[in-house]
């Protein structure tokens, strides 16, 4: 459904052009949840921006259902690091701007922007302005901004990254719950191996800088999945183990005989 | 990368009373010198009033000649026959209409122009010199140029208002359209927005704080530019009745009617303050903010 064919980014503008990303190839099946992990500073995120269509690729091409990829699409979601909500928009305006801006009268899409803040436990903060509103409130608000438009893919870069533990796998649970319905497809970065692991269908790991991919693997625990209980799994362990092993062998900058 | 996103559960609420409970934890002060205790605010206001305007009546003619100064009695009389004065409303109204005139055109072309040049990167930094050289010119010396263009009627005066309203305007919705976060435009883009609906739902409400605050900053500056031009040449207006007073060494005439000019210039800053409050509703309280009103 979305293929990624020999991408590279390259960023000009230094003294030095930096190679972000190098040969990036991968398949993406229909309703599949990929998550992507790698050292710091890989290219995770810029392969994120690039599928969204807000910067084109140096060089390869991204294709959905065979269409090229040259701008953004409402076929692609993208749910930042920072909730990056609008702070001048209360909550329910905010959760329902994809549908404002399609030209969608108030009364519909107030009544479906309610429908979402009620699903990730937000009501009674519908007229709440972001700057009243904690982390994981604002966080859950970000999500479902994406959600109520119901993109076939959603790109979702680091979106518990600032959050604390408890929130995080809370925000974790609560996005698989609505994912086992939707089933859109979803490409997740992570610098979180738990996370990584818990969430996805295949994991991706990609290297140091140029960032190539370096493994992809399946996770073979059945759905739905308890979040909280996962890691006692031996599955579980033994994935994690073997990305553990190879992500400290890019930590450790090993992978420089690749040059 | 998590500082200023650190979670915050139970946020909402927080506002004043957090930083209020610290400080009184760092320093027990009384509760009557809070800066949020209204009552003991008011009181101590008109207490320092009162000594103000007191040691001014008292010191009359005992310290200083009350023909050049004054006193608070005599000026406070003077409004009252100001009130029922012919006239004074007439002039009143020409006041009003020029500022509000002088500063709808002045804040409407900044405002527009910033936005235009905010969409263009090129011909904002070709236009740069040009723009900070205009800007540089004090502008109550185009008054008599003014005067000779435009004549002795309102429109010089509208026109010098304007051209000291302009430039804080416009240079405010330049900063304010430039400083606009590109995350935002972003998500919105997206979301397949359009560059209008970019412009009109991301960079304008983005950009409304500054531009407010030009606003309210230059609404002074429309007074400043009409009082100096009746008080150059003109038949009407409260700087053409100065002008009458003071060349006449009517000392109380004339502070009376400084007077009632502040009293204008305060009406309309609490309505701008108002609009302001309504519109920037979303924002939360800077520090200063809260330092500052009561």
């Amino acid at each position: 459904m979305l293929q990624i064919e020999g991408i590279r980014k390259e960023f000009a503008g230094g003294a030095v052009p930096v190679v972000a990303l190098e040969a990036v190839d991968l398949g993406i099946e229909r309703g599949e949840f990929i998550t992507l992990v790698g050292p710091s500073g890989c290219g995770k995120s810029s392969l994120l921006t690039l599928i969204s269509g807000l910067a084109p690729p140096s060089g390869g091409r991204i294709r959905l259902d065979g269409r090229e990829i040259l701008g953004t699409d409402r076929q692609v979601g993208f749910i930042t690091q920072q909730d990056n909500l609008f702070p001048w928009r209360t909550l329910i305006d905010n959760v329902a701007l994809a549908l404002e801006l399609a030209g969608i009268g108030t009364a519909e899409r107030q009544r479906e922007a309610t429908r979402w803040i009620k699903r990730v436990g937000l009501e009674g903060f519908e007229r709440a302005y972001p700057h009243q509103l904690s982390g994981g409130m604002r966080q859950r608000a970000n999500i479902i901004r994406t959600l109520i438009y119901a993109p076939a893919v959603i790109l979702m870069d680091e979106p518990f990254g600032p959050l604390d533990a408890q929130t995080r796998q809370s925000l974790q649970a609560l996005l698989l719950s609505i994912w086992e319905t939707q089933r859109s497809t979803v490409l997740f970065v992570t610098h979180d191996l738990t996370e990584a692991i818990a969430l996805a269908d295949r994991v991706v790991l990609m290297s140091a800088r140029p960032g190539r991919i370096v493994r992809v693997d399946r996770v073979d625990i059945p759905r739905p999945r308890d979040i909280f209980h996962l890691h006692d799994l031996p599955e579980f362990r033994r994935l994690y183990d073997a990305l553990w092993n190879e992500l400290a062998v890019q930590l450790d900058g090993f992978d420089r005989s690749t040059h | 990368m998590a500082s200023t996103e650190a979670p915050t559960d139970g946020a909402i609420g927080r506002g004043s009373s957090a930083p209020a409970a610290a400080a009184s934890r760092r320093r027990a002060r009384p509760a009557w010198l809070s800066p949020d205790n209204a009552v003991s605010l008011q009181v101590s206001r008109l207490v320092f009033a009162a000594v103000v305007l007191g040691t001014w009546q008292y010191g009359a003619d005992r310290w200083f000649d009350s023909f050049y100064f004054s006193t608070p009695l005599r000026i406070f009389a003077q409004v009252g026959q100001e009130l029922i004065a012919p006239g004074f409303y007439h002039d009143l109204w020409v006041t009003t209409f020029e500022m509000l005139l002088g500063f709808a055109i002045g804040a409407g072309g900044g405002i527009v122009l910033g936005v235009l040049l905010a969409r263009s990167a090129y011909v904002a930094k070709m236009l740069d010199p040009f723009l900070l050289a205009l800007y540089s010119i004090p502008r109550v010396a185009l008054a008599p140029m003014l005067i000779v263009w435009f004549g002795i009627g309102y429109s010089s005066k509208v026109f010098l208002a304007a051209t000291l309203v302009f430039f804080v305007v416009f240079f405010n919705t330049l900063a304010g359209i430039r400083s606009v976060d590109k995350a935002l435009c972003d998500i919105a883009r997206v979301m397949q927005a359009t560059e209008w609906q970019i412009f009109k739902k991301v960079m304008l409400p983005s950009a409304s704080s500054w531009i407010l605050t030009s606003i309210k900053v230059s609404l002074p500056f429309a007074l400043v530019g009409v009082i100096f031009g009746e008080y150059l040449v003109s038949s009407e207006g409260l700087g053409f009745r100065l002008n009458n007073y003071s060349t006449n060494y009517n000392i109380n005439g004339a502070m009376a009617i400084i007077f009632l000019m502040m009293v204008l210039m305060l009406a309309l800053t609490t309505i701008t303050n108002a609009i302001e409050a309504r519109l920037l509703r979303w924002r939360p309280k800077s520090a200063a903010e809260r330092f500052t009103q009561s």
